[in-house]
């Protein structure tokens, strides 16, 4: 079995806002990670490869911590454009979560007009629910139509948190932000619900890539902003598997709780084994020695 | 709109009627966006607080425990900064004037109109929902009318309904809103039912029984498993409601939806029955209902009428005095029979009453005392 990759990249400069990143960074960052990740010479054949023209490409990002903790807008729309104007139009970009409203306290300025790149929510007069749940194992959901009906590449664009019941939220539970009703997948540390829904078809045959926001991290009391359990950590993460990028943002969220003397996930109870169903279900791996990791700095 | 037209549109199931002079908040429902519609921030009871704008909400068995800017399981309660809201305050998701026998009540004022109205959200996840279309969705997923308590009970009071029930989807996470319009209709002489599967903390199920005449318990199995796998909750909790509500003075009837190959085993039914009448004695009704294809589970048929009826024959055999057959208009499983002289006193069609034969709270025939509410 040959093993999954993943790529950090981290900035060695330092932002003058990190909560405003400079977008010439993140772009250096985005293709450093990528062309790790495809062993392309460049990054723009490893998105031509993985995106085809015609297609629009859902950015998923996650906007529930408002402006204070969200997928960075300066990081979705760098990436947007950028795939956009490499693969095909900027028009076939979507960035997306549950709502406008959402989205706009996150600092995304919502935009649906003919020919640029789109910003909405589910909850946009050109979206909505769908109207039939889809029935999935012990999931019964309606699909967000972005996802489901709008798209046919996906991105998971997460933020990278700690979880008081996940135990760690990242690119996988990021598409709990893609049905109707998620509050009804948090108990049991949400396991085995994060994998069952990413195994349903409207996310596992769109889904291509993870792109883990990790510039700050919200190393404990997540998914809550608590500033003081915040570190400056200047990461992004990379990889076509889901379940290994997410495994190794648990792996980086364990370093930072065990710098600050915190208990590990385990012993608090609530270390993310939605990862090991993930494995289980044929969703990637979920174990770091079948991971290999490779650290760059830019 | 008049009465009649009022009633008319009710028949479209949970679909909304508004009522004059009662504005529309938002309209959304699924597969149309949403737009505008108004939650409430009215805090919530039955919630502590913990370090860090933490809280853990002790309205229901699952208590949740949230971080900030997070809802409960039940979607309609939310931290905001360390303190709890309900969202659904006085934000009306269905409105309808119902018969009673609907609820269904067998032995609480029959015939009575009830003016029924639900909010968004449950704090369960059955798989076999008759009304997920609001039950299983947020308050800012489904359209809603603002009805606070006081238009409510003068609402109720405008379409000459005796009776308010709190149903259709789980009153239990309305409870502020079901709790005050309770209160207030009392003092008008207006009576409040409950229809719920009883998922409910012992505090919070004291104070209502305190402003409330009747409830109606969703029994949805007698074993955990099926509450685990179909239902996602527990049943022992849900046993304890039913006992402490049958102690109460409130009346009580349970309804069991009788689920083909799931729950309709007569042995685990016979046990049911004897734990009931070990705990809370012969008298309150249990209507075996069927069950139609919904929601999530649509592979199976619609209850076999035999299913029912040898269920009722079961309960009836453990000495339960009154066991009906529910969702069979016609059956003659829907009519009381006295428990002692064994004479036909209420026949019913449906949701209508033919024929009552009641004196008082006497069987007309041998005098006994028929269990239930008749003025
Ligand atoms: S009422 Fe809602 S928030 Fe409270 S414990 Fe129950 S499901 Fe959770
Ligand atoms: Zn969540
Ligand atoms: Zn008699």
């Amino acid at each position: 079995m040959s093993k999954a990759r993943v790529v950090i990249v981290t900035s060695s400069r330092n932002f003058s806002d990190i909560n405003r990143p400079d977008p010439g960074i993140i772009l250096t960052m985005l293709k450093k990670g990528l062309e790790a990740l495809s062993g392309a010479a460049r990054a723009e054949e490893a998105l031509r490869e993985w995106f085809r023209p015609g297609e629009t490409v859902g950015l998923k990002v996650n906007t529930i911590g408002r402006r204070a903790l969200s997928t960075s807008p300066e990081t979705a729309l760098t990436l947007g454009l950028w795939l956009g104007q490499t693969v095909g139009r900027e028009e076939n970009v979507i960035i997306w979560d549950r709502t406008d409203e959402e989205l706009k306290e996150a600092g995304y300025r919502i935009s649906t007009s003919p020919g640029s790149l789109k910003i909405f929510g589910t909850n946009n007069r050109r979206a909505g629910y769908q109207s039939e749940p889809t029935a999935h194992r012990h999931l019964g959901s309606l699909f967000s139509r972005i996802q489901a009906e709008l798209i046919q590449a996906s991105i998971s664009l997460a933020l990278l948190k700690d979880h008081g019941l996940a135990g760690v939220t990242a690119g996988l539970k990021n598409y709990f932000g893609a049905i109707h009703n998620p509050n009804k997948y948090h108990d049991s540390n949400c396991n085995p619900y994060i994998a069952e829904l990413f195994e349903t078809e409207p996310i596992r045959r769109k889904h291509r890539l993870t792109i883990l926001d990790a510039l700050r991290v919200q190393y404990h009391r997540g998914p809550a902003y608590h500033p003081q359990w915040l570190a400056a950590s200047r990461k992004f993460i990379f990889s076509l598997d889901p379940v290994a990028a997410d495994t190794v943002g648990w792996k980086i969220i364990e370093e930072l709780r065990a710098k600050k003397g915190l208990p590990s996930l385990k012993e608090e109870g609530r270390a993310p084994g939605y990862l090991l169903t993930a494995e289980k279900l044929n969703l990637g791996q979920a174990r770091l020695e079948n991971i290999e990791i490779i650290e760059e700095e830019v | 709109m008049d009465r009649r037209e009022f009633l008319k549109c009710s028949l479209s199931g949970y679909s909304l009627c508004l009522l004059p002079g009662i504005s529309a908040a938002g309209n959304f429902f699924p597969g149309s966006p949403q737009m505008g519609a108004r939650l409430s921030r009215v805090e919530a009871r039955y919630y502590r607080q913990l370090p860090d704008r933490e809280i853990r909400c002790d309205l229901c068995p699952r208590f949740c425990q949230l971080g900030d800017r997070e809802r409960g399981f039940c979607g309609v309660r939310e931290n905001q900064g360390g303190k709890y809201y309900t969202l659904v305050y006085g934000q009306a998701a269905s409105l309808n004037v119902d018969p009673i026998e609907k609820k269904p009540f067998f032995h609480f004022l029959p015939g009575s109109e009830t003016f029924s109205l639900a909010t968004a959200g449950c704090n369960l996840n059955c798989r076999f929902c008759q009304n997920w279309e609001i039950s299983q969705m947020r308050p800012e997923q489904v359209k809603s009318v603002s009805l606070p308590p006081e238009a409510l009970v003068t609402s109720c009071e405008r379409y000459d309904c005796p009776v308010i029930a709190y149903t259709y989807t789980e009153p239990v996470v309305f409870f502020e809103y079901m709790y005050d319009s309770s209160l207030l209709a009392r003092k008008k002489g207006i009576r409040n039912v409950v229809v719920t599967a009883g998922y409910i903390n012992p505090e919070p199920l004291a104070d209502l029984l305190r402003v409330v005449d009747a409830v109606k318990v969703d029994l949805k199995a007698f074993n955990q498993n099926f509450y685990s796998e179909y239902v996602r909750g527990e049943l022992q909790p849900v046993l304890q409601a039913i006992k402490q509500i049958a102690r109460s003075g409130s009346w009580l009837e349970i309804v069991y939806l009788v689920i083909p190959t799931l729950n309709d085993n007569p042995t685990e039914i016979r046990d049911m029955c004897r734990y009931l009448k070990n705990e809370i004695g012969p008298d309150f009704p249990v209507h075996f209902s069927r069950f139609h294809p919904m929601y999530l589970i649509k592979n199976l048929p619609p209850t076999p009428l035999s299913t029912l009826e040898k269920l009722r024959e079961v309960a009836l055999e453990e000495g339960l005095h009154y066991i009906y057959v529910g969702n069979v208009p016609g059956h003659p499983g829907e009519n009381t029979y006295c428990p002692k002289c064994g004479k036909l006193i209420i026949e019913r069609y449906g949701y209508v009453i033919r024929k009552k034969e009641l004196s008082g709270n006497k069987c007309r025939y041998c005098g006994q005392v028929i269990a239930g509410v008749w003025s």
